[in-house]
């Protein structure tokens, strides 16, 4: 049995020196000019140009939000977390999360038609969320990531992105396609 | 969505076109050249146009920038809210620009009233063109822009010839450059062995005429000697007897000569083959040790040696198996289906039935078994690894108490290890029998077609006892044919790891004609720099500083302030985007590689020593370095007297990393390493804070020594290190915020002076 499984941690010793949780109460969220997004904490003071990070996007996609922003030295700061979206008002919520749209553009591939290997290169032809698409990347380990349990994340050659969410999940023909060339 | 839908679904491609159609100079782009208009641009001021994919919401739509010199403004081209339009802000109102790397996409922004305001989006594939895009706008706001080609210049991502997109930063167009196939590469290494090959092959078809000869002998022996043939010329018993054993000495010829052929070919290509893997180590072992440290950051060390010491091993087999394998079959297929045509056509023709299955079975085999061939080699490579990983951190894992965890990792890379070989042994193991069990039928078709002629006296028993002969030959080479495949898919997966090492382009290359540099007075500078690891990321952003011959300067920032890439790019580990890094005046870039690296010396953090003896590695920088100069620096460095200490002294062997001494003293040695080298610029890239305060005191006392005289650049966390440097730097975020003598910066009372403050703090509570 390891130390992990038999010691009881004491978390809250983190508290107040670790990350700020913003509760409702306390902070308000709201469009403001440049239609950029606006937060005001209480006791703090206004941010503006704010944008949001979801901290554990494949595990809790919806949960643990960091609003943050660059600062008059160009360097990104954190606001705090947002643990739990849903207890916002309803605007703020909305806010938040097309602030999230804008931070992260992943295409979603349901299905592969084809992969074919040249000069070292896999030419894939796929099915996204945006149409059907093709796209470039080089035979690399570091080109095929895991995502979570059973996906994986596809970066062609410009690091664009193709999520692959559950790998079976897809057609088995698909998915033959996939590994015969993503094996790792 | 069923694959009916192909046809429906218009495909598209998702890199740019190359030269870039996305930017426009000196106009308006006809798309929104109505409401650019009525916004107040005209074609006469525009500077350049830049089109984006994505609306800021992510959807795929045009959206044109457009920059004048007093203005710009993003205007949507199409999609639902063709029209919308961010701006127009004022050149004048701006303060900075920038284009901002998100999660697969990024914003060209502009900062208008201290806030960053969203320009355009765009995905990724045009994060190179944006890039160009925000700098150019950020140089125009600070009155000196960039020549128009700077902007316009074709991407380095892609071919400018075909526009493919290249594996890596200004790597060579696979397509273009037309790669030879692995076996054409191959049999191209075996060029210098020409003549050694010619005779080979010639061996070989004596060979295969002396394997031709005895099923012709066993005929004559049936027909003439055993069951003479009907008008075949009666023989006494005595003739029988001398012709029987005429006929048995021609077999026992035939079959010694086949003997020593086989030992002369063996032989042959195992010196062929083995020189051919030594070259070809060789030849890559020199490629990796010339490649940037950039490739290093791609690739792990396991995958690389297994390369080396492993799938090279293939080459060898290669040679062997085109000499005793594929070709010597190939030969023999072809002689012994010639005898039987030539013997029987009808009874050939049938030999030749299961042949089509073969194909069958081959194409099968490319299709499903070939890609676990990879599969395998990573397993091995991934668990290796793994391995490695975990022996080399043991310490770690035990004081985490985190065996049990490390154990089920491993257990789960061990099966997959299990898993892939399991896999790819089960497929062979099939394929092979049933491959087996179809030349068995072809082999019992001759026993029927065959038997019938001799009742029906076509042929002669003599003649189907040579058929059989031939047809047990015949099947053996087919067999091995369709083997062959096997091993060739092995081949060419080991042949384009090998060749992808070979082939890869490294990012720092030396110009034509360097500039050499027999002496280095030391005298460095920055000019305008800016770096990022990514491209798009700037790590050091324009940075710019003197140091003069003989000076010691110090660095201090916090960790990820650019401090150690100033190092990466002084040692040329890396080049600039932009700026330049003058040593002596000459641009690292011009200057001869191996100068500079031998003027420039480092000492890190963690020290790393080799597995050799004490006096290897300390003259590893200058292995002709004579006893008494080795003793000269460690003596300088303070490391002679625990080095004497020891019962082999200087020729005691270190383990891996220098196991075996405290980190002090292998810091110690790395210093008298670089004393050794007598460079001309030093660096010392946080060299004593790994090690207790009293190694500290002797390895500082060992720098007063190296330091002496030379330019040197320390970087160090413990600021009290520094106090008597010439001149110190503050970086922050990639920029130097603060310079000056330590008195000096701790009279400005800016961020060295809260530093100092904060660690004479911890110093005081520590005590």
């Amino acid at each position: 049995m390891t130390a992990t499984a038999t010691h009881n941690y004491d978390d809250t010793r983190l508290v107040g020196i670790g990350v700020r949780l913003l509760l409702p109460d306390a902070t308000t969220i709201f469009e403001g000019t440049f239609s950029l997004l606006h937060v005001a904490v209480k006791g703090d003071t206004l941010y503006r140009g704010v944008f949001a990070v979801t901290m554990f996007p494949i595990r809790h996609p919806d949960r643990f939000v960091s609003l943050r922003y660059t600062d008059d030295r160009d360097r990104e700061q954190e606001i705090g977390i947002i643990e739990d979206l849903g207890v916002f008002p309803t605007e703020a919520q909305r806010l938040v999360r097309n602030a999230l749209v804008k931070h992260y553009y992943e295409q979603t591939v349901s299905r592969i038609y084809k992969v074919d290997n040249r000069f070292g290169l896999l030419f894939f032809e796929v099915e996204t969320q945006l149409g059907r698409r093709e796209f470039v990347m080089p035979w690399r380990g570091d080109r095929a990531e895991d995502y979570g349990a059973t996906g994986k994340v596809l970066l062609d050659a410009f690091d664009n992105r193709y999520i692959i969410p559950d790998l079976t999940r897809l057609p088995a023909s698909d998915r033959n396609a996939l590994t015969a060339y993503i094996y790792w | 969505m069923g694959r009916s839908a192909k046809a429906a679904t218009p495909l598209v491609s998702f890199w740019p076109m190359n030269p870039s159609s996305d930017l426009i100079l000196h106009a308006i782009p006809d798309a929104v050249r109505e409401r650019a208009a009525a916004l107040g641009f005209h074609d006469a001021d525009v500077l350049f146009a830049v089109r984006s994919d994505l609306d800021a919401d992510g959807s795929s739509v045009d959206v044109w920038t457009i920059v004048e010199r007093a203005q710009l403004a993003s205007i949507v081209a199409t999609g639902a809210r063709a029209g919308t339009v961010v701006g127009p802000f004022k050149v004048a109102e701006i303060t900075k620009a920038r284009a901002f790397q998100k999660v697969g996409s990024g914003f060209l922004q502009v900062q208008v009233d201290g806030v960053y305001v969203d320009l355009a989006r765009y995905a990724n594939s045009r994060r190179e063109l944006f890039g160009r895009v925000a700098q150019h706008i950020q140089r125009m706001k600070d009155g000196h822009p960039p020549p128009e080609e700077v902007l316009a210049r074709p991407s380095e991502m892609q071919c400018q010839e075909c526009g493919l997109p290249l594996p890596g930063l200004r790597a060579q167009c696979p397509r273009c450059v037309g790669g030879r196939g692995i076996f054409a590469r191959t049999l191209g290494l075996m060029r210098p062995y020409l003549s050694s090959i010619l005779l080979l092959l010639f061996v070989m078809v004596v060979g295969v005429c002396l394997d031709l000869l005895p099923p012709l002998l066993q005929r004559m022996m049936v027909d003439r000697v055993l069951n003479p043939i009907k008008g075949a010329p009666v023989l006494s018993h005595a003739e029988s007897i001398r012709l029987l054993l005429m006929i048995l000495l021609g077999l026992v010829g035939a079959s010694g000569s086949r003997c020593l052929l086989n030992v002369f070919i063996g032989r042959s290509t195992s010196t062929i083959g083995t020189r051919i893997t030594k070259e070809l180590r060789e030849r890559l072992q020199t490629k990796l040790v010339s490649m940037a440290v950039e490739y290093y950051n791609r690739h792990s060390v396991g995958s690389l040696m297994s390369r080396v010491l492993y799938d090279v091993d293939y080459f060898q087999g290669f040679v062997t198996q085109v000499a005793q394998g594929f070709l010597l079959n190939l030969m023999l297929v072809l002689g012994i289906g010639g005898m039987l045509f030539y013997m029987n056509w009808k009874l050939a023709l049938l030999v030749l039935l299961p042949i089509p299955f073969v194909v069958v079975g081959t194409t099968f085999f490319w299709r499903h078994i070939y890609p676990r061939y990879y599969k395998v080699w990573d397993s091995q490579s991934k668990t290796a690894q793994l391995l490695s990983g975990l022996l080399s951190g043991i310490r770690l894992v035990k004081a985490f108490g985190q065996e049990q965890r490390e154990q089920q990792r491993f257990s789960g890379s061990a099966a997959y290890l299990q898993e892939s070989r399991r896999s790819l042994e089960a497929s062979v193991a099939t394929f092979n029998p049933l491959m087996g069990f179809v030349f068995g039928l072809g082999g019992l078709i001759i026993w029927y077609a065959g038997g019938r002629q001799v009742l029906e006296s076509h042929i002669s028993l003599g003649t189907l006892m040579a058929f059989f002969g031939y047809m047990g030959m015949f099947y053996g080479p087919i067999s091995a044919l369709s083997m062959f495949t096997n091993w060739v898919t092995g081949f060419l997966s080991a042949g384009q790891r090998v060749f992808e090492v070979l082939d890869a382009t490294a990012v720092v290359t030396e110009v034509a004609k360097p500039v050499a540099m027999p002496t280095m007075k030391g005298r460095i500078e920055f000019k305008n720099v800016t770096f990022g690891y990514d491209p798009y990321t700037p790590v050091l952003k324009d940075v710019s500083f003197t140091i003069e011959p003989g000076q010691f300067v110090g660095v201090v920032g916090k960790s990820g302030s650019g401090k150690t890439t100033l190092v990466n790019l002084l040692c040329r580990f890396y080049d600039p985007q932009e700026g330049q890094i003058l040593v002596d005046g000459v641009d690292v870039r011009e200057m001869r590689q191996d100068d500079l690296h031998r003027h420039v010396a480092l000492v890190l953090q963690e020290p790393f020593l080799f597995r050799a003896s004490i006096a290897e590695n300390i003259a590893y920088g200058r292995p002709d370095a004579s006893p008494q100069a080795v003793m000269n620096a460690a003596r300088a460095a303070n490391a002679h007297d625990f080095i004497a200490r020891r019962p082999s002294a200087y020729d005691t062997k270190l383990g891996e990393h220098g196991a075996g001494l405290s980190g002090g003293e292998r810091q110690r040695i790395s210093i008298a390493r670089a004393l050794l080298c007598d460079p001309g610029v030093l660096i010392l890239d946080e060299a004593t804070s790994s090690v207790d305060t009293e190694s500290e005191q002797e390895i500082q006392k060992a720098l007063v020594a190296l330091c002496k005289g030379r330019t040197t650049i320390a970087i160090a966390h413990r600021l009290s290190t520094l106090k008597n440097s010439d001149h110190i730097h503050v970086m922050e975020d990639g920029r130097i915020i603060e310079s000056g003598t330590h008195e000096q910066l701790l009279a400005q009372q800016g961020v060295y002076y809260k530093l100092v403050k904060i660690q004479t703090e911890l110093t005081r509570l520590e005590t």
